[in-house]
Order: structure tokens, then sequence, then C-alpha cells
């Protein structure tokens, strides 16, 4: 890996560090593992965008840091969030490349044709563009919220944001998780939605967090692709998919 | 032949809400607890006993659990005695319709590695809706029985029964890689030896469970917490992903697995009755003219029936006694003990046996059909309008409508309520001016004399104050995190004559043991204070305040006394005060209005001390009674007002 890579997936570690309420350097040994580099360390408070204390051993984004590492992160998120949309599964292995190679104004577009998501697959918020602020929306988005259908329609869930784990088991109890057809029954005094047989009273906050294709087919597509592939082929990829789990960090 | 004194077992029913446990329950020990077409309807644990060839067994009935992961206080009960208390046996509930949903908690169920049986419920409605289930199919996979059963007529006890002799522990359904496999056996170590079930312990701790710490440090002496704390975060920290997602992933596979190799849908759906009903019973239009077109057919049934059935009651009944004894003892004490204004058999025998009991009869017959049906948790969905309004945002509504059967029950359902705000506002609405099943009954057989009018106008005062009340609640009290509503609806399904009279015949049974007594004593202490003229010196102190302020006769007093032992009682007096003419029209309206709001029941205080502590919960009681004298006075000069 290259020192500019290198510097980028520090700035990026400080600003989840931040997300977490974190600001020791033994947080970002810990998260860095063997990229740890305190050349780079020493570099980014050069250059002005970390305060690096040696005494309390405190770490922290300033304000021109902070710059650079949103654009990292919104870069990786969106990244995450596009192949998980539109490919439905394996999201890990391209998105990490990805923030070191795109233009800002690149993932502006796919964000706006992705209908400005706030979350990336793990739940974890993606920062604001200039094209959310703007609140551009282009295209239509393949994926919208549950909120967006009309009454009658069906769709298949794409994906859950929650506030909480309780609310994510609660929902997820229900068997309103990705994959599942989702049937809008209903949506004044209260949402109403089937889910696998079994009718289910939502309210409205809990409605826009449930994002769905509209297009009731479309994780069948991944089927098929797959179907199209060989069975090597098939197997090197769950190799992967679940392997990515495992990596040592996790953004 | 030789009598075998073998151990005793016990067995513990599980399952999510609503699939039938209260029912198999009452099935295994032909008790009787209640049973109803919604969520919640147990909401402590009840135990029972009973033999089966010569096998003694404890049974235990619990709340409903979505899975071992705990979202409330009283799932974390059902946890806590799994776990800390281990069954012998386990008794799963399913139902047949929510397969899938309950195969999540089968799951957990089967990592703990207690002995278990399935009894897969409502069986006959999947069939009716051409989704085809092979139940020994679902056995295989499992590695536990599966009993087909319809609880709700008592087909597949005999089975489940015998099945329960050959109850085994379950396949554990996957491993989970060597990550978490480690991490499992690492923080397994770290766990207190007394402890079982280690290992399904250990995967909640990394799924970050927020009550196990706490649980697991009330029953044990060393205190591990923050070495597991620090493990489960250094695993977590080792791992790209979440580790509960991962969990989540591979439970989601392996139901899949089995749902996709077990269960065959026909690909047509019929549109059948029960669901479009449904369907229109929510409806934020057409959902109100079915709610009020139950409210009239009580309120007519009510009057038409019940109070001409309890007239003829007493015409026929009573008279004969009544008259018997006005031969016997023309005048004096034994006419006055017996029959007289505060008379024992006229108060405490008559009262409750012919007036209150066939009102009851008739309402509850009614009430449990329509509860069977399973309409309750639909019109959830349409109150949630009016709910929004005050504060409330979501999973209150579930226990405020439960207030409409049994106040005591609806506000021990409040536990399930994560907001406090939330929950004090919730109890005190439940508290306040919602009548429960009994009272709305004989509010509506008192009303019902004075015609349709008098019905509307106390019913709108009572729902209007129930909203001020709970908007001024929402403007007073801290905002903390407000609850979400999600909220499963059971299907809608025709009740069961039988089990509606059962549950009919049960309800009054109970009125009648616990209320019975009640009636009696209320009618010697009112005799009794009376007599020494105490009741007399209450009568003037209160002058100004019943016959000035609130427009009653004085005898209202009587009614109020009453209204703190039991209201039921109040509403039988107040019947017998119209009946010798004593309150008019306004009066009727104002009274009825009173009692409602007035000192809820001693249960419901009790209740309410359990869920809110003594403090809270006595000043909670002392305004609802200082506001519904307020009301009460400000409704009775409105009405003067307004009504000629």
């Amino acid at each position: 890996m290259n020192k500019t890579k290198i510097k980028d997936e520090h700035l990026e570690i400080l600003w989840k560090m931040k997300e977490e309420s974190k600001d020791s350097i033994d947080d970002l040994k810990k998260s860095t593992g063997k990229e740890y580099d305190i050349d780079i360390v020493e570099q980014l408070s050069k250059e002005g965008l970390a305060e690096y204390n040696e005494k309390d051993k405190k770490i922290k984004l300033t304000e021109k840091g902070e710059d650079l590492a949103r654009i990292l992160i919104r870069a990786h998120r969106i990244a995450e969030r596009m192949l998980h949309d539109v490919i439905g599964g394996d999201f890990e292995t391209g998105a990490c490349e990805f923030e070191h190679t795109v233009t800002p104004e690149l993932i502006d577009g796919i964000c706006t044709l992705l209908g400005h998501p706030k979350k990336c697959p793990h739940g974890l918020p993606i920062p604001r563009g200039e094209c959310c602020k703007l609140s551009k929306r282009t295209a239509e988005s393949s994926v919208v919220s549950l909120t967006d259908l009309k009454v009658g329609q069906s769709a298949r869930v794409a994906y859950v944001t929650t506030k909480d784990d309780q609310q994510l088991h609660k929902i997820d109890g229900l068997h309103i998780r990705p994959g599942a057809v989702v049937k809008l029954h209903q949506v004044y005094p209260a949402y109403v939605i089937e889910c696998e047989g079994i009718n289910i009273a939502l309210d409205g906050e809990v409605a826009s967090n449930i994002n769905v294709w509209k297009d009731i087919n479309h994780a069948l597509h991944k089927d098929n692709i797959s179907k199209g592939s060989s069975c090597r082929d098939i197997e090197n990829k769950k190799k992967k998919f679940f392997g990515s789990f495992f990596c040592k960090r996790r953004y | 032949m030789k009598a075998v004194n073998n151990p005793l077992k016990r067995i513990a029913i599980i399952g999510l809400p609503n699939t039938g446990k209260s029912q198999v329950f009452n099935n295994l020990t032909k008790k009787y607890t209640v049973v109803a077409n919604f969520p919640f309807t147990t909401v402590e644990m009840k135990s029972g006993t009973f033999n089966i060839y010569n096998q003694p067994y404890e049974i235990i009935d619990t709340p409903g659990i979505h899975c071992l992961y705990i979202h409330s206080e009283e799932e974390l009960f059902v946890r806590d005695m799994l776990v800390f208390k281990q069954p012998d046996i386990i008794i799963q509930c399913i139902d047949a319709n929510r397969l899938k949903q309950s195969l999540t908690l089968t799951f957990d169920l089967l990592e703990l590695g207690i002995p278990m049986v399935i009894s897969l419920n409502a069986i006959d409605e999947t069939t009716k809706k051409g989704i085809l289930i092979d139940s020994d199919a679902v056995s295989k996979f499992l590695g536990v029985p599966v009993i087909e059963s319809i609880a709700i007529n008592d087909i597949g006890t005999k089975e489940l029964k015998d099945t329960l002799e050959v109850a085994r522990k379950g396949t554990i359904p996957v491993q989970y890689g060597e990550i978490i496999e480690e991490g499992i056996l690492a923080i397994e170590k770290l766990l207190p030896n007394s402890i079982s079930f280690k290992r399904k312990l250990s995967l909640l701790f990394l799924q970050e469970d927020p009550f196990l710490m706490d649980s697991i440090r009330s029953i044990s002496e060393t205190d591990n917490s923050a070495k597991i704390k620090e493990k489960t975060e250094e695993l977590r920290s080792h791992f790209r992903g979440s580790i509960s997602l991962l969990i989540n992933q591979k439970k989601n596979a392996w139901i899949e697995n089995i749902c996709s190799k077990t269960i065959k849908k026909q690909k047509i759906t019929l549109k059948s009755f029960p669901e479009f009903f449904a369907r229109i019973s929510r409806h934020p239009v057409y959902g109100i003219p079915v709610l009020l077109g139950f409210i009239f057919l009580m309120f007519y049934s009510v009057v038409n029936f019940a109070n001409v059935i309890a007239a003829w009651m007493h015409d026929t009944l009573w008279f004969p006694i009544e008259n018997q004894i006005t031969h016997v003892f023309p005048s004096g004490f034994w006419n006055e003990f017996l029959i007289g204004d505060y008379g024992f058999l006229t108060f405490g025998i008559s009262n409750a046996i012919l007036t209150v009991l066939p009102i009851l009869s008739v309402f509850f017959l009614l009430f449990n059909t329509i509860e069977d049906m399973g309409y309750i948790p639909n019109l959830s969905v349409l109150l949630k309008r009016i709910s929004e309004k005050i504060g409330l945002s979501g999973s209150a509504i579930m226990p405020i409508t439960l207030g409409f059967g049994c106040k005591t029950m609806a506000t021990l359902t409040t536990k399930s309520l994560r907001s406090k705000k939330e929950r004090y506002i919730a109890i005190y609405l439940i508290a306040f001016a919602l009548p429960c099943a009994p009272q709305m009954a004989l509010n509506m057989s008192i009303l019902g004399r004075l015609g349709a009018r008098a019905f509307i106008i106390a019913f709108a005062f009572l729902v209007f104050v129930e909203i001020v009340a709970g908007l001024f609640l929402n403007k007073i009290l801290k905002n903390d995190n407000s609850n979400d509503f999600i909220q499963a609806l059971p299907d809608i399904r025709m009740p069961s004559p039988k089990a509606v009279i059962k549950k009919t015949y049960y309800k009054l049974l109970w009125f009648l043991k616990e209320a019975i007594p009640i009636f009696v004593y209320s009618a010697l202490f009112l005799f009794i204070i009376d007599k020494i003229g105490l009741l007399g010196g209450i009568k003037n102190i209160l002058k100004p305040l019943i016959i000035g302020f609130l427009g009653f006769p004085i005898e209202m007093v009587d009614v109020l006394i009453l209204c703190m032992a039991r209201h039921e009682a109040a509403s039988g007096m107040i019947i017998k005060l119209i009946q010798v003419g004593k309150l008019n029209y306004i009066q009727c309206i104002v009274a009825v209005t009173i009692t409602t709001m007035f000192v809820p029941c001693v249960a419901n205080i009790m209740a309410m001390i359990k869920e809110l502590k003594l403090k809270s919960a006595l000043i909670m009681v002392f305004v609802i009674n200082a506001s519904a004298f307020i009301l009460a006075g400000i409704l009775n000069r409105i009405l003067i007002l307004t009504i000629k």
C-alpha cells in the first residue's frame, strides 16, 4: 500500500473514532493494527490535519482534517450503499478500494442516483454531501422508503435502518428483513403491512426506516446472475463474502 | 397397584404473543385462565399441576416473547425463569400462521438444549388459507416432536400429553465459524460456574444484550462483568461487520431452509371475509362506523335484553320475597336490616344477582365474542389517530385499548413501555375516564333507561376529558425517548361459541365470588354507620359539595362510598335511585360520569402501585379523584344551561 492510501486510512479511522467519541492514540493503534505508522501520524499533525498531543496520548482531527476525512468516509459508505442496493450482496470487497479513486462530484452523482441514502449497510451515518443539501432527486431511485409506496403495492425489503438494536430485533423478529416481500395495506392512522402472511401495524417513523425495492423481483435478478456463473465462481464469491467479515478493520 | 412417586417435572410453555399458550395451559390442567385473541393476555406467570400416567407435572404459563434477546421487562422475567430456574421440558406454542416468525424463538430455545415439544397450533386456519405444513418434516429438522393441534377446540391435547414423555433436546442449529466460536469459549470461562447455558449466554453477550449482565450479577457472587465486557469489545473490534448481523444471517438462513422445505402454499389466495373485515375495521373512515356499530349493538342488547331480563327477575323473583318479609316483619330492626335502604338482602344479594348479573351476562357474551374475533388489536390502529395527538407515540396504544376490557390487566401491560413518560400517561389514562367492560355494561344499562342521547352525552364527555388529560400530561411531563409502534395484528377469526360461553361463565363466576361478599359487607357497613348516625354526619358535611356543586340528591353520598368498594355496587345503587325517581335526566348523566372517573377499583390501584411505586400511585389516585369531582361539577353546570 502506498503512503497516500495509508494516510487516507488513518484519516478514516480518526473519523470513526470521532463517531465513537474516542480520542486516544491507543485506540488508533488498535484500529489500524499492522498499518499503524507513527510517521504518518506526525505527517498528519505537520500538515495541520490532526492535533496530536504526545503528553496525554490524545489525537483528534482538526477542522481541515475532518473535511478531508468526511469526503473519504462519504465515498466509502456511498460505495457500500450502492453495491448493496444494486447488487444486493457483496458490498465489502469493492468498497475498500473505492474511496481512493473517485472524485466528490462522482460520489454526489451516485448519491443522487441512490436517493441520498442516510446510512451505509452497517447502519453508520453517511456524511451529507452538497447534493443532499440541494436535495436533488434527478433519477428515480430503485430503493425507496416504505412510506413512498402506494396502498396495495408490493415490494421487496432492501434494508432496514433502525435507531437502536432493540428496534432492529423487534422488526427482525417479525421477519421484516432484507429479501422479504411486503405489501402495503394502509397508511393512516398507522401503516399496516403484510409480511410473511401476517399483518403488522407500524408508525410512520418505523415505516420510513424500512427501505424497499419497488421491483419485487429485484433480489431474484441476483439469483439469475449466480446461475449463469460457474459453481466455482459462486464458491469463491461466498468465501470472499464471509471472508470479508473477518477483516481486521471495519468502517 | 403400587403407587409410584415420580419426582415432579417442571414444564414451561413458551411462545410468541398470541399463540395459544394459555389455551394449551387450560387444556392440559383443565383449569381456566383467561384466553383471548390478542397479544398480552397473560401478563404474569401462572402455574398449575397435573398428572399423566403417575407422573406429576408442574406447568408454567408465561407471557409471550419473541426471542431470547430481550426487548422489555416482562420478556426478561421469562428469560430469567428459563435460564436460571431451568425447567425440565419446554412446550413451544407456535401459531401455524406464523411458523416462520416463531422459528426465530425455536432457534434460540434449541440452543439452550432443554428437552422440548412443539405444539403447532391453529393448523385448521393455515389449511383454509391454502398453506400446508409438513409437520413431520419440521420435526425432523428440529429434532424435537411437533404436534399439530387446534387448541381452542381442545384438539391435539392428548397427543401433546403423550409426547411429553419423549420430549428431547433438539439439534443444535448452527456453528458460527472460528472467531465467534472461540469468542464463545473465552466468555464461557468468565461466567460463574453455577449457571447453565453458558454457550447461549455468551452468544447473547456478543450480541450486546442490554439486560443480561444485571441478571447474572443478581444471582452470582463473583463479578466478572468488567472482564466480560472487555472480552466482548475485543471480539467485536476484531470483526469486520457486525456480530449480531452475522448471527442473524445464520439464523435466517436456517429458518429459510426449513420453511422452504416444509411449507407449501397454493398460488391462488382466496379473498376471505375475515381478511376483508379486518381491513374495514382499521380503515380510517370505514373503521369508525364499525366501531360505532359494535357500541350500538352492545348498547341495544343491554337496554333491550339485559334491562328487560333484570326487570323481569326483579318482579318475579324478588317481589315475592320482599312481600313475604314485609309480611313477617312489617317494620322495625329486622325489616330494615333485611330489606331497608341498606338492607342485607336488598343491597347485598338482590342488587348483585338480580340487577348487576344479568347486565354483565349479556354484555360479556357480546364483548367476549368481539374480543375472541381479534377485533381489539385492529382497533388499536384506529386509536392511534387520537393517541398521537396526546403524546403517545405507539406502543402505549395497546395497553390503553386493553383497558376497555380490564383496567387492572391493562395497567400491568404498561410494563412493556420503555418510555417513562408514556408509561405514566398510559397508566393515568387507563385509571381515569376509561370505562372497563363491567363499568361500560352498567353505564349502558343506566343511560339506556334515559335514551340514546344521554349515552352519547356522557360518553362524549368522557372521551373529551380523557383527551384533555392526555394533552395536559403531555405538556407537563418531561420528554424522553418515545416508543415505536410495531404491532402484529392477529387474524380475525370466527369465535367459537363454546369458548365464548366458557369465558363468559368464568368471568361471571369470578364476579360473583369476588363481588358478593363486597356487596354484602358494604351493605352492612352502610347499615351500621347509618344506625350510629355517622352517615348522617358525613352527609351533612358533604351537603354543599353534593347538592350545591354537583347538583345531586344527598343519597348520592351512598353511591360514592360504594364506589370505593366496588364500582358495580355503586352502579347498582344508581339504578335503584332511578327506580325510586330520585335522579333526573341531568343527575343521571353526571352520576355515570363521576362513577366512571372516581377512584379506580382496588385491584387497579394495587396494579398502579406495582408499576409506579406507592407514592406516585397515591398521588395519581388523589389527582384523579379531585378532577373527577371538579369535572362532574362543571358538566352539571353545562347540562343545566344547555338542556331544558
